[in-house]
């Protein structure tokens, strides 16, 4: 092939990747930087007068804090929801692989209904309502488990029938207990998997706007994505603070992604090589 | 004398089964029930198949339900074709890919609600950037998302920038499992670029293109919060769909009708996906 | 008294019947071979015996003590895995301490034993690498200790050497009967090779489609195969077999001869046939003839036998070692 030509369109593909994929975030950044009036003429320019730090703080300290909270609810929502569904969804997964049954039916169409199925929400908040879990973070955690197993179970189930049976014998033998052989020898080896299901699940449930909308209103239990959303209808016109909060929203999963980009990519492909 | 127990025992089932039970299977059960109630704060009544009746009746509702096909329709078929593309380029040996591939993929990862928000500043009428920039080059760039007619496909573009990434990924994975042989074989055989893609990339690359389509119209059947941040539906109800319908609806206290809008959800999934999914397989036994 | 005692063991997945009825008993410290074609239930049969797998029917006694439905853990058992099952995460330390740290032992009781261990099986040096950084030998050895350790009353092997090359094969086999002679241990091992059962075993189990063909000592099934199926098996190169006329003409169902009691002449014989092939070994000869009225028969003759292809030889049975089936077929 001709190396030129080659240059030339990677070329031209890089100008038109950065123009519509970077520009954006770059706009985020700079207005974010900007004072209230520079931003709020919304253009694409340098700021007359750097202010990150004071858009930083401002951003931080409104409303009493309220991102603070946010951030706090989100990241035990997150941590509580993504432990508990590694789990159980691992424990799940290895049952319904290690132990062929006529129930296996029954879970891979629960799986199926999970993936697909959209939540009844306002039948969910009367289960809610009558659990009492309604508005408190132990339901979204929960809610989130549930929303979350299937692609749990999936994920675990495949990896773990890469894991020799022998294993499991070995310890049988060595007198492991069922629980034992599960959390001293296969958890152990399933952790790339794990890190991809706590990675991409961490996502999903850390920008996860509706759930929180529906399950979990009211400020004290307030979400960082419901934050943002309030901020917009708040500083309709304050642009510089609510850029600032999209950055700030957006940097957690850029962390996350620069670490375990392999990992992410391998969760959310999985399955497009055997379908 | 017993038999030895089974070391997978079933309770490990147990606390997923329990949780998924109850907040899921439950829910969706009791819709089929609450779907054909008057179900406000106060009292739930018994009224058939009125809510559904209703539904079919107000032009805003039948809106919501033609917009939530063409939304799901759209932003698949834009992030088939699309992702196909840019992976085949990005799979290509092409100079800077790796970094390509990454830059798109990180919108995936982004928050829904940031990126509606950044893109209805992008796409202010007159001060924003897509529109100014569109007017330094003599073009009077439309009210994207204050037109009526055109702001779902508006909120559709910024879906479909938001996906694409996965879905190249999706496809850059299906790729990576083809046999370099058949490209060998098939250039042999005196095969041109086209018929190559055609040929043989289009038809190998099968269980990528089942996964984005089934994802990506199973998303956008589900999709609420990018229109939500966007329009909140509208202008009017102009950009609607089932999902905000349903949110509406459960806003203003018709919990039964926000159900059946629910059920009805259900039912245009199981509709579109069935099918789907089965005439897929039966394209597998074929080959 | 680690008998190990199988009384009419019968299994069954689904509808399939695996064992058909196995009684058999392996004596306090003899090393038994379980031997048979692959799918013959070998496996199954060792499995039951470990309790990683249910029996149908019939009972399993371990040392006097009824087991047929205890718990592996609890039979005094341990077992060596053809892919040695060794757990990938933890180092060979405590890979061969694993079941004594789930039995919650004090630390400083596994360190001591796993040592002494490592040190009989030349692992001292290894003690802290994962089984990914070791030979296959070492892994032999690694699994072999982790068996060592439990203090078994029984051990069991399932083709422990099917993984390793040629030479390391037979220097393990070596390894072994070396540690069953210091254990002193009652030891069941499953192969398909019959030159494993053969160097090895103290006695032979022959099993075929979950039946016992025959069991006895190694030269016992040499020389009086039971059938024509443990005749077949037994001895490398196989006995030439044969039935119908051929057969008939010395009045049996089936009849045997070895190649190696095979007399070729020149001039006169039993037998006249063609020389087809010939294979050189060195000290042996194994020549491959085509015979009138029998077919193919194989000799085995001195390595300096001069012989060509093609040329035309009379074959003749030694005396007494003839073998002469009245049931069966072959194989
Ligand atoms: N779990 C099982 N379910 C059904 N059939 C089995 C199972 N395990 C083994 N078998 C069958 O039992 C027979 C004996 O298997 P096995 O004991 O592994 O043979 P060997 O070890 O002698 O090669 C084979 O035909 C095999 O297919
Ligand atoms: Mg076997």
């Amino acid at each position: 092939m001709n190396s030129r030509r080659q240059l030339f369109t990677g070329l031209a593909a890089l100008a038109a990747t950065i123009v519509i994929f970077v520009l954006p975030f770059l706009f985020i950044f700079l207005t974010a930087a900007k004072t209230k009036q520079d931003a709020s003429l919304l253009t694409f320019t340098l700021p007359q007068q750097w202010q990150l730090w004071q858009n930083f703080m401002d951003v931080v300290s409104a409303r009493d804090y309220m991102l603070l909270l946010a951030y706090f609810n989100s990241t035990v929502i997150t941590v509580a929801a993504v432990a508990l569904l590694v789990l159980f969804g691992a424990m799940v997964g290895y049952v319904l692989q290690r132990r062929p049954s006529r129930w296996n039916t029954l879970i891979f169409a629960c799986v199926m209904i999970g993936l697909m199925v959209p939540p009844a929400v306002v039948p969910t908040i009367w289960v809610l309502q009558w659990l009492d879990l309604f508005k408190t973070r132990t339901g979204m955690v929960l809610i989130q488990i549930a929303y979350g197993l299937a692609f749990a179970v999936l994920l675990f189930r495949s990896f773990i029938a890469t894991i020799p049976r022998d294993l499991d014998e070995a310890a049988i033998i060595d007198g492991a207990k069922p629980w034992q052989i599960f959390f001293r020898v296969i958890l152990p080896l399933l952790k790339p998997v794990t890190v991809t299901v706590i990675v991409v699940q961490s996502i999903a449930i850390f920008n996860d706007f509706t759930n929180p909308l529906y399950y979990l209103p009211g400020r004290e239990n307030v979400t960082v994505q419901l934050t943002l959303y309030n901020f917009q209808s708040q500083f309709g016109t304050e642009f510089n603070l609510l850029f600032m909060n999209i950055l700030l929203v957006t940097i957690p999963p850029l962390i996350v992604f620069i670490f375990f980009n392999r990992q992410i990519v391998a969760g959310m492909t999985a399955g497009a090589v055997k379908g | 004398m017993s038999r030895t127990k089974s070391p997978y025992p079933y309770w490990f089932i147990l606390p997923a089964a329990v949780i998924f039970t109850v907040l899921f299977l439950v829910p969706t059960l009791a819709s089929f029930w609450f779907s054909l109630t008057r179900w406000d704060l106060f009292s739930v009544e018994f009224i058939g198949i009125e809510n559904y009746r209703q539904f079919f009746r107000e032009p805003f509702l039948i809106q919501g339900l033609f917009n939530t096909v063409i939304y799901a329709v759209t932003t698949s078929a834009a992030k088939t074709v699309l992702g196909l593309l840019l992976a085949v380029l990005l799979t290509s040996g092409l100079w800077g890919q790796g970094f390509l591939r990454t830059v798109m993929f990180f919108p995936v990862l982004v928050s829904t609600i940031g990126v509606g928000i950044t893109f209805t500043v992008l796409m202010h009428p007159t001060r924003g950037i897509i529109n100014v920039a569109l007017a330094a080059i003599g073009i009077h760039g439309p009210g994207w998302l204050t037109d009526p007619t055109l702001a779902l496909y508006s909120v559709v573009l910024v879906d479909v920038w938001k996906g694409i990434g996965l879905a190249t990924v999706i496809y850059i994975a299906g790729l990576a499992s083809i046999s370099p042989e058949y490209y060998e074989a098939a250039r042999i055989d005196g095969a041109t670029r086209t018929q190559l893609f055609f040929r043989v990339t289009v038809p190998l690359v099968k269980p990528a293109t089942v996964t984005v389509v089934t994802l990506s119209l199973i998303g956008g059947l589900r999709s609420f919060d990018l229109i939500w941040a966007m329009t909140r539906g509208g202008p009017g109800f102009s950009s609607d769909v089932l999902a905000s319908v349903i949110y509406k609806q459960y806003q203003a206290g018709f919990y039964g009708l926000s159900t059946a809008g629910n059920v009805i959800l259900f039912a245009l999934i199981a509709v579109i996906i069935l099918p789907l999914t089965l005439w897929f397989n039966r394209k597998e036994v074929e080959l | 008294m680690a008998r190990v005692v199988l009384e009419n063991i019968c299994k069954s997945f689904g509808s399939v019947d695996i064992m058909k009825g196995i009684s058999l008993t392996v004596e306090d410290g003899e090393f038994c071979v379980f031997v048979g074609p692959s799918g013959c239930g070998k496996s199954t049969l060792l499995r039951m015996i470990s309790g990683l797998e249910t029996v149908s029917s019939g009972r399993i006694l371990i040392d006097g003590e009824d087991v047929t439905y205890a718990e592996p853990s609890r039979r005094g058992i341990a077992m060596v895995f053809q892919s040695y099952a060794l757990y990938p995460h933890l180092t060979v330390r405590e890979n061969i301490g694993f079941g004594l740290s789930l039995a919650r032992r004090p630390k400083a009781e596994i360190e001591e034993r796993v040592g002494k261990i490592a040190e009989t099986l030349q692992l001292s040096h290894l003690l802290d690498r994962k089984p990914k950084a070791l030979s296959g030998g070492q892994r032999q050895r690694v699994a072999i200790g982790r068996a060592i350790i439990r203090d078994p009353k029984v051990f069991l092997f399932d083709e422990p050497l099917s993984n390793l090359d040629a030479a390391l094969r037979s220097q393990m086999r070596v390894e072994l009967t070396d540690l069953h002679a210091k254990l002193k241990a009652t030891m069941i091992y499953v192969t398909h090779d019959q030159v494993e059962a053969m160097t090895m075993a103290d006695k032979i189990v022959v099993l075929n489609g979950g039946r016992i063909e025959q069991v006895g000592a190694p030269m016992t099934l040499y020389n009086e195969p039971a059938s024509p199926f443990v005749a077949g098996f037994i001895g490398s190169p196989k006995m030439n077999l044969y039935d119908g006329d051929a057969a008939a003409r010395e009045g049996c169902m089936v009849y045997g001869i070895r190649p190696e009691h095979i007399s070729l002449s020149a001039t006169d014989g039993k037998w006249r046939g063609t020389v087809r092939h010939i294979e050189r070994l060195g000290a042996d000869l194994i020549a491959h003839l085509t015979v009138d009225g029998l077919g193919d028969l194989v000799a085995r003759c001195p390595g300096d036998t001069p012989m060509v292809i093609g040329e035309t030889l009379f074959a003749s049975p030694v005396a007494g070692k003839e073998h002469k089936f009245e049931r069966g077929a072959i194989g």
